[in-house]
């Protein structure tokens, strides 16, 4: 077998490991990208937007070819759907209405209308089982920073811009357990911190933890982002689908299923501006 | 100056054998984050640039198939990859030890290129998963539930990558490059 492991072969394993090393210790001494990253991804931007977008083509054309039977159902039950809609706008205009009343009554300012957005399509899903990330393809040019989050047409948070290049970001979404939100349950007003639940034996779920140990928390309660430097108050994160003691037994979690439907997400907004309220 | 410049044919043979060879691992690269990782197979998103790697380092040796694994993982590091790091160092080392084995031990075939495959595999994200354990609240129990299935899951590429790494090696064959 000596005969195989050259001098040559010895220095590719030395360099192996060097780089390993040096790439390491570049990781963890530096904030943002690298020159070395942001290149790199930025080279591969437009051929993983091609792909995507080939990918996405594909994707309709097979929707059209399979599905146009249940397409025509589902039509029909939206349609049916509007109507019921229609009636709840109707009744929701006169609460509406006397919202406002109570807004005017309370001095409250509307939200949301500081929201400045760029919108930008997702063109690769990181390949990690121990990590929910996305790249999307805009990016510093379409005034996407990290620190930015990403949010649906709903309102609903995605995730958080982590990195970005010149054409190219990447959105670590809610369902990561680095990523860790300030929120409080809508209906009650109980605050607490909310992370990624992934790979923690609670997958496509998230955590709310530090709950008052006496809170009262029912299913498909709101929950809600409180604000900070990074999150614009009220954006929804999730629904309340389950509630305990946490392991010290002093504080309640709860378990959230994210508004945002992360399977089937093709594009998300970010949101380049807000006034912090 | 560009007179004495001068390659044979043997020589572009080789160049355009290691030019497909980088353009099948975008290809795999873009497969595994534009395609798998959307639509996890069983919720579970296999990896297969490390199989890959090693097909390539086994055909072409441990010297030539070393570099390219080397410089393959580094870009695949720099693509952004989940602790893409130690990626650089196991999937390289397995790489070269995978090409040193099926020389002097194994042979070239498909049989002993999937368990060198697996081997890789297993120990990158198991160095990963250790990683995580310690740095992240991640549960022990994912090692059964999704990394040895993962693992398992992405050796299904394993046959389709030893295919076209021995076509790609045949259109250029050994000539120095």
């Amino acid at each position: 077998m000596k005969k195989y492991i050259t001098g040559r072969t010895r220095l590719i394993l030395v360099l192996a490991v060097l780089a390993a090393m040096l790439l390491t210790i570049f990781a963890v001494v530096r904030a943002n990208t690298g020159p070395g990253e942001s290149l790199v991804q930025t080279l591969l931007s437009p051929f993983r937007a091609a792909a995507s977008g080939l990918i996405r083509q594909a994707e309709r054309y097979y929707d059209y070819v399979f599905k146009y039977e249940s397409l025509q159902a589902e039509n029909q039950a939206l349609q049916a759907r509007i109507i019921e809609m229609e009636e709840d706008v109707r009744s929701a205009d006169s609460l509406q209405r006397e919202n406002e009343r109570l807004h005017q009554l309370l001095g409250l300012t509307e939200e949301h209308e500081d929201y400045k957005l760029a919108s930008a399509y997702i063109v690769s899903w990181d390949a990690s089982n121990w990590k929910s990330a996305f790249t999307i393809g805009k990016g510093t040019n379409s005034g996407i920073n990290t620190g930015m989050v990403a949010i649906t047409e709903y309102g609903q948070v995605v995730g958080l811009v982590t990195a970005a290049g010149p054409n190219w970001a990447t959105v670590t979404t809610v369902l990561d357990s680095a990523l860790k939100i300030n929120a409080s349950v809508a209906s009650t007003g109980y605050n607490g911190i909310v992370e990624g639940a992934l790979a923690t034996g609670s997958e496509g779920l998230l955590r709310m933890n530090y709950l008052p140990t006496d809170s009262v928390l029912r299913n498909n309660d709101q929950v809600l982002t409180t604000g900070s430097t990074v999150y614009p108050r009220g954006l929804i994160i999730g629904y309340i689908t389950d509630a305990d003691f946490d392991e010290t037994g002093v504080a309640k979690y709860a378990l959230l299923s994210p508004a945002a439907d992360l399977d089937d997400l093709e594009q998300v907004f970010v949101i380049t501006e807000y006034e912090n309220q | 100056m560009f007179k004495h410049f001068h390659l044979t044919k043997l020589q572009w043979k080789g160049i355009l054998k290691w030019a497909l060879y980088s353009f099948c691992l975008l290809l795999v690269l873009l497969v595994q984050t534009v395609i798998s990782a959307k639509a996890p197979w069983f919720g579970i998103k296999p990896s297969l640039v490390p199989i890959y790697l090693v097909c390539v380092a086994i055909r072409e040796g441990p010297e030539k198939g070393g570099f390219f694994a080397l410089g393959g993982t580094v870009f695949w590091c720099l693509s952004g990859a989940d602790y893409g790091n130690l990626s650089v160092g196991v999937v390289t080392v397995c790489a070269v030890l995978s090409a040193v084995a099926c020389r002097a031990v194994l042979t070239q075939g498909l049989i002993s290129t999937a368990l060198c495959c697996f081997v890789t595999l297993l120990l990158n994200e198991t160095i990963i998963f250790v990683f995580k354990l310690i740095l992240t609240p991640i549960a022990p129990g994912n090692f059964w539930r999704i990394l040895l299935p993962g693992a398992v899951l992405s050796m299904l590429f394993c046959p389709i990558s030893y295919v076209l790494v021995r076509a790609v090696s045949r259109t250029g064959g050994n000539h120095g490059l």
